[in-house]
């Protein structure tokens, strides 16, 4: 799976962009996070790994802007496990584990779009680095099946 | 009466046994599995001493340095460390570093909690300072970078620690807010605790049978000792506290870390640990407290009053748990204190005593149980909402919008608060709003009334609904209560008549 991060202008956000793709060609997204109003929006999407060249060139045909969100990263030296992220996270991808050390599950995290805990943690461990663009996705899959064969 | 049969055992008796190497030494943790294993008999036997620990955000935490004197020598008027201002200097070069001290350059962001974990750690530290010069002491000005071992003091000198417990902390309103409780969703979209609860020291001895004056302790990874009850100090209520003091030369970076809470500022995070000698039975059930008897209040920290609602109470075993139940809704809470580390202090004070490293003390003078934590005399009294608040001018959702215009005429105001047949907020409309609304020729109220409405509540400080308005760019608050049943309206115009009085 791979996500991928949407953001419609202010003219997109009242069209069914997302539908239309979907129903055109045929593929399955699953919609992580949303944040829309009159003026533009941003959506974050999980999509099959073979889909992601279809749908990327479907969403930039209706005029959205398509990137990848840059996961949260973690410092483990300077975390001291406090926990103060915790209880934030809207999709529960930070856990305490058994050795009351804090755990980050990067699949679960839908990254720059939320960035909900990284201005609570008191050490200034969790950074978002902004986002790639998708040119590098698609040069990495390139690569990948070329590899592949 | 033989030793196998002894009901109490003395300090000196235990440090007997620990500069032998025979001490038995157990942390908090695994004392409180003992004794529901095995009980308070056997415990008491088995067990000399028991070893407590909390790493938490300590605010009113410090640093003692002395520069030595400077060739003039300089009597220090204002000082910066890495453009920390550090405060109150006493005679010539004495500086206390106070850990909430921002730094003027990035403010919230880096602050004395940080420049006391840089010397600690043995870093370089730049040192600015004026004077106004005297004929002692000549120098207007020094500039110099020093490093811990460049001290001919360094003490980490801490006025409150160690809080026996700490209320929960959670959001009520609609807006997010920080804190030094740090960040609280609105609407009770989290909660955040801090201490260590059963771990932590008082709450071990919770009458400071053991814990007192001159008490030796692990402070920051180095040793230290109880040189008086903290500030604030509020036994009767189990809010105890602990005044502190250690050679911070011989501290550890990874026990004292400098924090910044967004929005709220910098602090101190500390490892503190106390060891509790087991000298009689009533000690060992002291020492066996669970967190299912630890008890905390959950507070709305949204209202910006001193005495904050209380929603309820709950353990700390439910705060470990990771989530409360607030009012019938489930609320995840994360702890601001880390529990790791807590255990971290325990460990290491255990290991310390077992290597015969570290003798416990008895204290010269025990906390007072009686000290009351007053509230501020105030000889002014600032104005509340509720002060300068007026009714407000309401419609119901289905009225024309010519009626409206009508009222805002003949009552000559700028807003109409539309509410429900119950009171209840729904909406507000402004006379722009109206204008607009005749322009466009538009009849129905429903399609131009403003649903997300900034609201204000009668028992805040007029100051921070004026901020709010700011902030948002409005000129009028609807007063509501908590049931967001609309009591009144707030206006710009009433904050500055205040303002002109």
């Amino acid at each position: 799976m791979a996500r991928i991060l949407l953001r419609l202008n202010e003219s997109l956000v009242s069209e069914p962009v997302v539908s239309e793709v979907i129903l055109e060609n045929k593929v399955l997204v699953a919609i992580l996070a949303a944040h829309i109003n009159s003026k533009g929006g941003e959506i974050v999407l999980e999509v099959q790994d073979d889909e992601v060249d279809i749908i990327v060139s479907a969403f930039r045909q209706k005029g959205a802007t398509v990137t990848v969100p840059k996961l949260i990263e973690v410092d483990n030296n300077r975390c001291f496990s406090c926990g103060s992220c915790v209880a934030l996270c809207p999709v529960e991808a930070i856990s305490v584990t058994e050795d009351l050390s804090i755990q980050f599950n990067k699949e679960k995290c839908v990254g720059s779009v939320c960035n909900i805990c990284v201005d609570a943690c008191p050490v200034r461990a969790i950074n978002s680095i902004r986002y790639s663009n998708t040119e590098n996705m698609h040069n990495n899959n390139s690569s990948n099946r070329h590899r592949e064969k | 009466m033989s030793k196998r049969d002894q009901k109490t055992r003395t300090i000196e008796e235990i440090n007997q046994k620990i500069i032998k190497g025979d001490a038995q030494v157990l942390t908090a943790e695994e004392m409180k599995k003992l004794v529901e294993s095995s009980g308070v008999e056997v415990a008491f036997k088995e067990v000399d001493v028991v070893t407590t620990g909390t790493f938490g955000a300590m605010c009113s935490s410090g640093a003692v340095i002395n520069l030595g004197h400077s060739d003039p020598p300089i009597k220090i008027q204002r000082a910066w460390l890495n453009d920390v201002e550090v405060c109150h200097p006493g005679a010539a070069v004495d500086l206390f570093i106070g850990a909430t001290n921002s730094c003027e350059k990035k403010p919230f962001e880096y602050g004395g909690g940080h420049v006391i974990q840089e010397l600690v750690a043995g870093n370089e530290v730049e040192l600015r300072a004026t004077a106004y010069g005297s004929d002692c002491y000549p120098r207007a000005a020094v500039k110099t970078t020093i490093t811990k071992d460049d001290l001919n003091q360094f003490y980490l000198l801490n006025f409150r620690n160690c809080y026996q417990r700490y209320s929960c902390a959670i959001n009520c309103s609609d807006e997010t807010i920080y804190t030094y409780m740090n960040k609280l969703l609105p609407r009770m979209r989290n909660a955040t605790f801090s201490g260590a609860g059963e771990l932590n020291p008082l709450m071990n001895d919770p009458n400071y049978e053991t814990i007192g004056f001159g008490t030796k302790i692990f402070l920051g990874g180095g040793q230290g000792y109880i040189i008086g009850e903290g500030t604030q100090h509020s036994p009767q209520n189990l809010n105890g506290t602990l005044m502190v003091k250690g050679d911070a030369k011989k501290m550890s970076p990874e026990f004292l870390q400098g924090a910044a809470f967004t929005r709220y500022g910098t602090s101190l995070y500390i490892g503190l640990g106390i060891p509790i000698p087991i000298l009689n039975e009533g000690l060992v059930r002291k020492t066996a407290i669970r967190d299912t008897e630890i008890f905390t209040d959950v507070i709305d920290y949204s209202v910006m009053r001193r005495d904050r609602p209380k929603l309820c109470q709950v353990s700390y075993a439910e705060l470990k748990s990771g989530a409360i139940t607030v009012n019938n809704k489930r609320v995840r809470v994360s702890s601001l204190s880390s529990l790791k580390m807590a255990k971290k202090v325990a460990q290491t004070l255990k290991n310390w005593i077992d290597d015969g490293q570290f003798t416990l003390t008895a204290p010269i003078e025990r906390l007072p149980l009686d000290t009351v934590f007053k509230p501020m005399r105030q000889t002014q009294e600032i104005p509340f909402v509720s002060n300068v608040m007026h009714p407000a001018i309401t419609c119901m959702e289905n009225e024309e919008i010519r009626a409206i215009a009508e009222r805002i005429v003949t009552k000559s105001v700028n807003h109409i608060v539309v509410i429900d047949s119950y009171s209840k907020l729904l909406g507000i409309v402004t006379s722009w709003d109206i204008t607009r609304a005749m322009a466009e020729g538009k009849k129905a109220l429903a399609d131009i009334v403003s649903r997300k409405v900034i609201t204000a509540n009668p028992d805040e400080p007029l100051e921070s609904a004026s901020k709010r308005m700011a902030q948002h760019n409005i000129s009028a608050l609807p007063v509501v209560d908590s049931e967001h049943k609309v009591l009144g309206i707030v206006t710009s115009e009433d904050v500055s008549k205040l303002l002109g009085r």
